[in-house]
């Protein structure tokens, strides 16, 4: 079969409030950061093309709120996605104990195939700040002790290491679409005529 | 005819049959969505398969086909979100096919329109509509007011506001965010303003409107539903904020207004306490410190329902941590972060109590908690200016005045409100010096009840030992004291409640801690100066001397140690202050006042103990007429000795503490000197039982032996040992052959003390009597746990005196020769 490739892949980004998400994502994506606060209000995507092993695919990637009242609908846009970034800030030891909720939550809501090994990527952000409360060490062992979670060290602020740890999670992330699309080839089963069975619903309007 | 329209791709009108309600049910819903999101899986499928044919006409039919699942009115907002989810997956799919196979000569925008179902259509409109504006940015402004108009199409609440939610989505990295275009028909950061604006107030009246649909009995499940679909309302907002070209200014003038507008017109409590708190959140702190006034006289104007309180401590909460955050990220955790010019207290201050002024249904508790938030602003912004913390308690408490409350029970939830904001200003300061420099905290405190002063009172002392702050002038002691009054004395209304409850006694113990926790206190007030630290103990036996018997002796005896120490801080100064003798005798007289109290509130023993105290002190000193005042207090301690201590085994211990503090001193003439001697020698015999008799008389041979006579050790061998006659012939009186041969024993022992000290009258012959009385009488007793005590007692006498007897210590005076030890 010489069919089209999917060339669209989903990366969502995990972490407490105020860590840096959306900042490391615009500085990812639109090469710009600010230092003025704005909460993240629900889930929000941006786009940006990419060339991975030679390949121009289509990140799309997913900002999240950290805060849980402003995740009111759910969590629904975690289905389907092809990497996690988790972040914390170097400077709040909360931000980093959390990572092991924010792994959980995600790994039950997002239901993926093989949890064992579905990709993850650390970040730790912030780290043009002088107090620095995580170590390096520290973090590293945490990675490692979840199957080699990939770990980067970040800054929002000066885009350091912004770029190498996206290209790695889009990577990552081909990596898993190309073992689904494997599993993809098989279609579902056509039941021809399936929407004769299934019940009416006046409750519909007709626009 | 259309292609579009052909009828091999018409979808079956659904049946008649099977009428269905909004399930409730969670297993409902998940088959409803499971079902729902199989069947769009399906045509996703059969899209893609299309795409990758190149059949865009079947491709897009497919789309629409799927697109027609959210045309649901069945699934809750979080089920319908996971469809929409899932279904708008797939979109990008579609999206990112048109954008690279985008054909000028098929004109798809107009070519989508001819779907037959709005929800479906619409969907499509925009995935395409956004796929022309990337191919060309000059259809930019014409195709995004088309879209955001076209949606008014959708005036089902749910649907609606997830289409135009999509198209938000879809927007984002699209808008205009230029100030001046290259291309008019690009548009600028006002035609995004604008467009996102008009979709906002177009979603904000889809959310509200639901709440007026269907039956009032479901109003709980709709409310809920609001609660679920707020965000995507909020997004708006987000989509704003993200605007960089929008300035402060643009914000001041076009953006800020718009929104209240909508906000404050659109008379819903739900939408309008999450939108302002959505502006609060998603707009930088910067902005917010210029656009103080509109948006807090905004707060003024909103719904009944609302609950100000919330949105306006949210406010304060967020400028006070971008306060602290922009400080520790400058490195310079000093300086303030707000700009000077903007007066941020005075300007909450005064629209808090303009909103409190407006708003008369606010409960009161919700009133103090916006107190409580500006005193927070205060303490994090101003951390210098106590004058800030100080207006708020004064506000609160005109607010209280005016409201008549007084006496406010501590089982009031405005109560802990209140307390709470009286115990920030603690902890904040951690110094009680700075809480008294509060004009309006006593004023505030006033207001409540006794039982929340004193816990209140009891918070503020464990806050000043935890702090070890000390108190260095009589002004500052006499304002805590002031402040923790409840602790120090009861109040009136205390004891008619305390009468009323039958509860007379407060916990004992509980009480005990709470009057040590004052008395630890004062040790705290502390001066280098000594007049001030007299003036001091003036202050505090003023406010302490009226709490009553059982609060007089945890709190007065430490003021009376604090005296004794000045005494001696005088005395050290005595060549640099030609008064420090009179002031020695002020202190001593305050001492004895103090002393007197106690003596009259029924604290005899305690007042015995320390007017001996201050006899040592006083002897020790030596300023004029020290003798003769020494001589009172011990003339006192003889007094409380004679009328006033009854019972057996206090006698013996007071009398024994008299004699050794006697046997300490040696300011006494002899005039003064032998009355004291004589008369404990006297009280010693008087004892009512005959072995307290005997230990009295003979602890008295030590004021005969080391007491002092003029100045030196009295020496007097006859007395001595006829204190020891005395006692032994007293102990041969007593009938308990156990108590008697244990005095024996006892005696043994003083003998020997003196005999070893060179009392000349004491003869072995005497030592060897009272051994063999022992060794005569010892065997008889009943064995028992005394008997075990007393015999180890007797052992370890004569393995002494074999020890000295075996010396060749030449240090030794005596011999110890001739001693039968058996």
């Amino acid at each position: 079969m010489s069919g089209r490739k999917k060339s669209l892949l989903k990366v969502i980004i995990l972490g407490d409030s105020s860590v840096g998400k959306t900042s490391l994502m615009n500085q990812y994506v639109n090469k710009r950061f600010s230092n003025q606060y704005k909460a993240t209000i629900g889930a929000d995507f941006c786009t940006k093309e990419v060339v991975v092993n030679d390949r121009v695919v289509t990140m799309q990637i997913w900002d999240t709120a950290g805060q849980e009242r402003f995740q009111s609908l759910g969590v629904a846009f975690y289905r389907g996605a092809d990497c996690c970034v988790l972040v914390y800030d170097v400077t709040a030891p909360n931000s980093f104990k959390n990572l092991d909720s924010w792994r959980d939550e995600f790994l039950i809501q997002a239901s993926p195939r093989d949890p064992d090994h579905f990709p993850f990527v650390v970040l730790g952000n912030k780290v043009d700040l002088d107090n620095r409360q995580v170590s390096t060490r520290r973090a590293q062992q945490w990675c490692q002790s979840k199957n080699d979670i990939p770990y980067y060290e970040t800054s929002a602020k000066e885009g350091i290491n912004v770029e190498m740890a996206f290209q790695v999670i889009a990577k990552n992330a081909l990596e898993l679409e190309a073992e689904a699309e494997v599993i993809n080839d098989f279609p579902d089963q056509i039941t021809l005529g399936s929407q004769n069975n299934r019940p009416g619903n006046p409750d519909n309007c007709q626009c | 005819m259309y292609p579009w329209s052909s009828s091999s791709y018409g979808g079956q009108i659904p049946s008649a049959a099977n009428v269905r309600t909004m399930p409730n049910g969670l297993d409902d819903q998940e088959k409803l969505l499971a079902e729902a999101i199989g069947l769009a899986r399906k045509q996703a499928f059969q899209m893609n398969h299309f795409l990758d044919k190149e059949r865009m006409l079947d491709s897009l039919k497919c789309a629409s086909t799927m697109l027609g699942e959210l045309r649901t009115s069945v699934l809750s907002p979080k089920s319908y979100y996971e469809l929409y989810m899932a279904v708008t997956n797939e979109l990008c799919h579609l999206e990112l096919y048109l954008s690279e196979k985008i054909d000028k000569k098929t004109d798809l925008y107009e070519l989508v329109q001819y779907s037959h179902t709005i929800v479906p259509r619409l969907y499509l409109l925009i995935t395409v509509g956004i796929v022309y504006i990337k191919n060309d940015p000059t259809l930019k402004r014409s195709i995004l007011k088309d879209l955001v108009e076209m949606c008014r199409g959708v005036q089902h609440p749910l649907r609606g506001l997830f289409l135009r939610n999509y198209l938000l989505q879809c927007t984002r990295n699209i808008l205009p965010d230029v100030m001046v275009e290259e291309n008019e028909h690009e548009g600028n950061v006002y035609d995004a303003i604008d467009f996102v604006l008009t979709n906002f107030a177009e979603m904000n009246k889809l959310w509200v409107r639901m709440q007026h649909q269907g039956h009032s009995s479901e109003k709980t499940r709709r409310e809920k539903e609001r609660e679920e679909l707020k965000i995507l309302v909020g997004t708006n907002l987000v989509r704003l904020s993200q605007l960089e070209s929008a300035t402060l200014e643009i914000y001041q003038r076009l953006i800020l207004p718009g929104i209240l507008e909508q906000v404050v017109s659109c008379r819903d409590a739900i939408a309008q306490e999450y939108l302002m708190e959505c502006i609060i959140q998603v707009f930088p702190d910067e902005f917010h410190l210029k656009t103080l006034d509109p948006f807090l006289k905004s707060c003024a104007q909103l719904e009944t329902g609302v609950n100000v309180k919330n949105i306006i401590i949210s406010l304060i909460e967020r400028l006070a941590a971008y306060n602290q955050r922009s400080g520790k990220t400058s490195g310079n955790a000093i300086d303030a972060i707000i700009p000077a010019e903007v007066e941020l207290f005075e300007v909450f201050s005064v629209q808090v109590a303009n909103i409190v002024q407006t708003r008369m249904d606010m409960p009161l508790e919700d009133t103090i908690s916006l107190q409580v938030a500006l005193l927070s602003l205060a303490q994090k912004v101003y951390p210098d200016r106590v004058d800030y913390v100080d207006k708020v308690l004064g506000t609160t408490a005109q607010i209280l005045q005016r409201m008549n409350m007084n006496n406010i029970s501590h089982l009031l939830s405005v109560n802990q409100e209140l307390s709470r904001l009286l115990r920030i200003c603690i902890d904040f300061y951690n110094n009680a010096l700075t809480i008294i420099q509060l004009q309006n905290f006593c004023p505030l405190l006033e207001k409540f009840d006794y039982t929340s002063r004193k816990s209140l009172a009891l918070y503020l002392v464990m806050n000043i030992l935890d702090n070890e702050t000390l108190v260095p002038t009589a002004d500052q002691a006499d304002s805590l004291l002031t402040i923790i009054t409840p602790l120090i004395k009861d109040d009136d209304t205390n004891k008619e409640n305390g009468a009323a409850a039958g509860n007379t006694t407060p916990d004992a113990e509980e009480f005990a801690e709470e009057q040590g926790v004052v008395a630890r206190f004062i040790h705290l007030m502390r001066s280098d100066e000594p007049d001030m630290q007299y003036k001091m103990l003036q202050t505090a036996r003023k406010h302490l001397g009226n709490g009553g018997g059982q609060r007089l002796k945890h709190v007065l005896p430490p003021l009376v140690f604090a005296a004794y120490q000045l005494a001696f801080k005088y005395k050290a100064i005595a060549e640099q202050d030609e008064n420090w003798d009179k002031k020695c005798q002020k202190i001593v007289q305050y001492c004895h006042s103090t002393i007197s109290a106690l003596a009259k509130a029924d604290l005899a023993d305690l007042a015995l103990r320390l007017y001996l105290q201050g006899a040592l002190v006083i002897g020790e000193i030596g300023y004029t007429n020290h003798e003769t005042v020494a001589y009172e207090f011990m003339t006192q301690a003889f007094s409380l000795y004679e009328d006033e201590i009854s019972d057996s085994k206090a006698q013996l211990a007071a009398i024994t503490l008299i004699m050794s503090t006697f046997e300490q001193m040696s300011c006494f003439g002899e005039e003064n000197a032998e009355p004291l001697r004589t008369n404990c020698a006297l009280a010693a015999s008087k004892l009512l039982k005959k072995p307290d008799q005997c230990r009295g008389v003979v602890a008295c041979a030590a004021l005969f032996w080391s007491g002092k006579q003029n100045g030196e050790e009295m020496r007097d061998e006859k007395r001595t040992l006829d204190c020891l006659k005395k006692g032994a012939r007293i102990a041969s009186q007593c009938l308990d052959t156990g108590v008697q041969v244990q005095l024996y024993v006892e005696l043994l022992n003083h003998y020997l003390f003196y005999f070893e000290r060179g009392n000349s009258l004491i003869t072995v012959a005497m030592l060897n009597q009272l051994i063999a009385k022992v060794n005569e009488e010892l065997p008889n007793l009943e064995p028992s746990e005394e008997t075990k005590q007393i015999e180890s007692h007797y052992k370890n006498t004569l393995a002494h005196i074999r020890s000295r007897m075996e010396s060749n210590d030449s240090s030794l005076e005596v011999s110890f020769a001739g001693i039968t030890l058996n």
